[in-house]
């Protein structure tokens, strides 16, 4: 029998044991070699971070209620009680040593989703309350003030203003704005609340694209937040209601297609997760910025001149947009037009290396001194470009390769997809 | 129809009717209905989950460990073939002698190959971490199946041995690590859906 204040956990575990749940949670064959896919275990070549090792945690705890020879023989099958030791685990493991990047599940010798058990066991983890404060803290902002930031509505507006002052200077047209909560535009556009507080030149980059493409656009500063830190937390009712908030906004104004900021996880958290969180699909399109621009130059509504960038760029792939999201060859064909010097990393595309950043690690500041660590992978990875800037769709990313860039004093421009496009666009 | 053959097909009948229980509760989409829009289709994506997708090319836990790969693929060769093995034993065909020959000298591959996969799981610290009781006895289990299968198309007079062990052995695929016979095939079944639903595999180099 489990512990009465376990028990949530085990219930939660139930709800959720369906049929692809229970092919992954039977499948590992213990071999190991899921390790050398994995930045941690590269990094501290300590055997609790193999990935397999990780997710046994969750798989015995299935062995130990689930299976006779788990219930009869737990030690056999390496079965174990859910009790204080083993959430101890699984909270320094699922939450303190995963970014839930899914390399090792692509690479996984038999084909088990690592990554899917991880949000799994942290699934269980939110229903006794056991989400690292750090994560926690984020999750609650975003649910209580509509952002993850907590950025004030009034404060949003004057950003928002200014940067769109600013805009029209820059282009010496008053049609040159940022539309605020305009009904019937067909595009409603969100942000990550980093933009707004630290990059506000991502809202304006987007907004010139915007502008340059003719297109009918609006912001809302009562639903923008493009993140859903639920997704990393395990929380699905969370996950809802974030969710629904941007839904509810699209229908309130009429907008024909949400396009999603640059950002990952909130690509993936709106893409792919949102309408599974609300239990239907969305009634309207919903695309990202970098499918969006994609769509623009091929229609000839932008246009670029990569003799604007001359500097050589390389491409870090977001694990949520590229290898878990879909979007994979769209921003390197948008570099291809942006930049006259592209050069890729070594691996790259579904299978590059995570920046450390992903899976809510730069939210748990429990767990920062690893997530630096184990970010050297990246930083080598750059470095071994030779390239000046690097380009990301992911503001998570931006943040964890600022901080690499101090760090491992890589001495590199670091910059959204939107941010390289506008420099290269010819008004 | 001796008692052993009885024996055998009772546990065959067992293994079979567990594991296809296993295989429809692990693929049955039910609770597992995705609502987003689809970018891609899942079959293309699991034809490649078990083609592209498994090679030493593209999968590094292969490229990065060929030896461990390569004994593993050989291994798992030897299991089927004794699975074939007992099949014809079991309907009493008589394997030409040097047909046996060729298949004892391929089985001598595939043993020396889980016998080194075996020693593996002991001597390498990383591995004997992975590694639960389970674990052992089924590399054991395997390993003794294709030794008595060897020396069945050798010596008649082991059939009775190979059919009471092959019986243990099916009765135990579907409660320990063995079962990852089934929950292989649904595991690559899984992840080509997940992937193809995303538009990740198969590959589309340069196209979008």
């Amino acid at each position: 029998m489990v512990e009465k204040k376990y028990q949530p956990a085990l219930d939660i575990f139930d709800k959720m044991l369906h049929g692809k749940l229970k092919t992954h949670l039977n499948s590992c064959v213990h071999c190991g070699l899921c390790g050398e896919s994995c930045l941690y275990y590269l990094t501290h070549k300590e055997d609790k971070y193999i990935p397999g090792k990780k997710v046994d945690l969750i798989s015995a705890i299935y062995r130990r209620y689930y299976t006779l020879l788990g219930k009869t023989v737990p030690k056999w099958v390496g079965a174990k009680d859910l009790n204080d030791e083993t959430v101890a685990e699984m909270v320094d493991l699922i939450y303190g040593a995963c970014t839930m990047c899914g390399r090792c599940s692509m690479h996984c010798s038999i084909g088990v989703d690592i990554a899917f058990l991880v949000r799994a066991g942290r699934s269980m983890l939110v229903e006794i309350n056991k989400v690292v404060p750090g994560l926690q803290s984020t999750v609650d902002a975003a649910l209580n003030t509509g952002n993850n930031m907590g950025i004030p509505r009034d404060e949003l507006i004057d950003t928002i203003e200014w940067i769109a002052e600013d805009l029209e200077m820059e282009l010496d047209d008053e049609k040159a704005t940022i539309p605020l909560d305009k009904k019937g535009a067909k595009v409603l556009y969100t942000l990550n609340p980093r933009e707004p507080k630290f990059f506000p030149l991502s809202i304006s980059a987007a907004a010139k694209i915007f502008y340059a493409a003719g297109e009918d656009w609006t912001l809302s500063p009562d639903a923008y937040d493009v993140t859903n830190y639920c997704y990393f937390s395990g929380d699905d009712k969370g996950g809802a209601v974030i969710t629904q908030r941007l839904v509810d906004k699209v229908a309130e104004l009429g907008c024909e297609t949400l396009v999603l900021a640059e950002c990952g996880h909130g690509f993936r958290g709106n893409r792919w997760e949102g309408p599974n969180y609300i239990n239907k699909s969305y009634p309207f399109n919903e695309i990202s910025i970098v499918e969006l621009i994609v769509e623009y130059i091929r229609e000839g509504r932008i246009k670029l001149d990569p003799a604007k960038n001359t500097k050589k760029v390389t491409i870090h792939d977001p694990c949520n947009m590229v290898r878990e999201g879909g979007v994979i060859e769209e921003q390197r064909f948008i570099l291809k037009q942006a930049v006259s010097d592209f050069v890729e990393m070594t691996p790259h595309g579904v299978n590059n290396f995570c920046c450390g950043g992903g899976g809510g690690q730069l939210a748990m500041s429990e767990y920062a001194e690893r997530r630096i660590k184990v970010g050297k992978i990246k930083a080598d990875q750059i470095r071994a470009t030779g390239a000046e800037i690097v380009v990301t769709p992911c503001h998570n990313c931006i943040d964890q390769l600022m901080e690499l860039n101090k760090e491992y004093k890589l001495n590199v421009e670091i910059k959204t997809i939107g941010e390289i496009v506008a420099d290269a666009i010819v008004i | 129809m001796n008692i052993y053959h009885y024996i055998l097909l009772t546990a065959s009948i067992i293994c079979f009717l567990a594991s296809l229980r296993q295989l429809i509760q692990a693929l049955n989409k039910k609770g597992d209905l995705d609502y987003a829009e689809p970018k891609g289709t899942a079959n293309p994506a699991i034809s490649y989950s078990f083609t592209n997708a498994m090679s030493p090319k593209k999968k590094e836990t292969a490229f990065l460990h060929l030896p461990t790969y390569t004994a593993g693929i050989l291994f798992h060769i030897g299991t089927f073939l004794c699975i074939f093995l007992l099949a014809v034993n079991f309907i009493g065909f008589n394997i030409p002698e040097k047909i046996g020959y060729v298949i004892v000298a391929i089985m001598a591959v595939s043993i020396i190959s889980i016998i080194a996969i075996f020693i593996k799981r002991i001597v390498n610290a990383k591995s004997r971490v992975m590694s639960n009781a389970d674990d052992y006895f089924s590399n054991f289990l395997i390993i003794g199946f294709q030794v008595i299968s060897c020396l069945a198309i050798l010596m008649d007079n082991l059939l009775p041995l190979l059919f009471i062990y092959a019986s243990v052995m099916l009765l135990y695929i579907p409660l320990g690590k063995l079962k990852h016979t089934v929950y292989f095939f649904a595991a690559r079944i899984q992840m080509g859906r997940f992937y193809g639903y995303r538009g990740v595999w198969p590959p589309k180099r340069n196209k979008i």
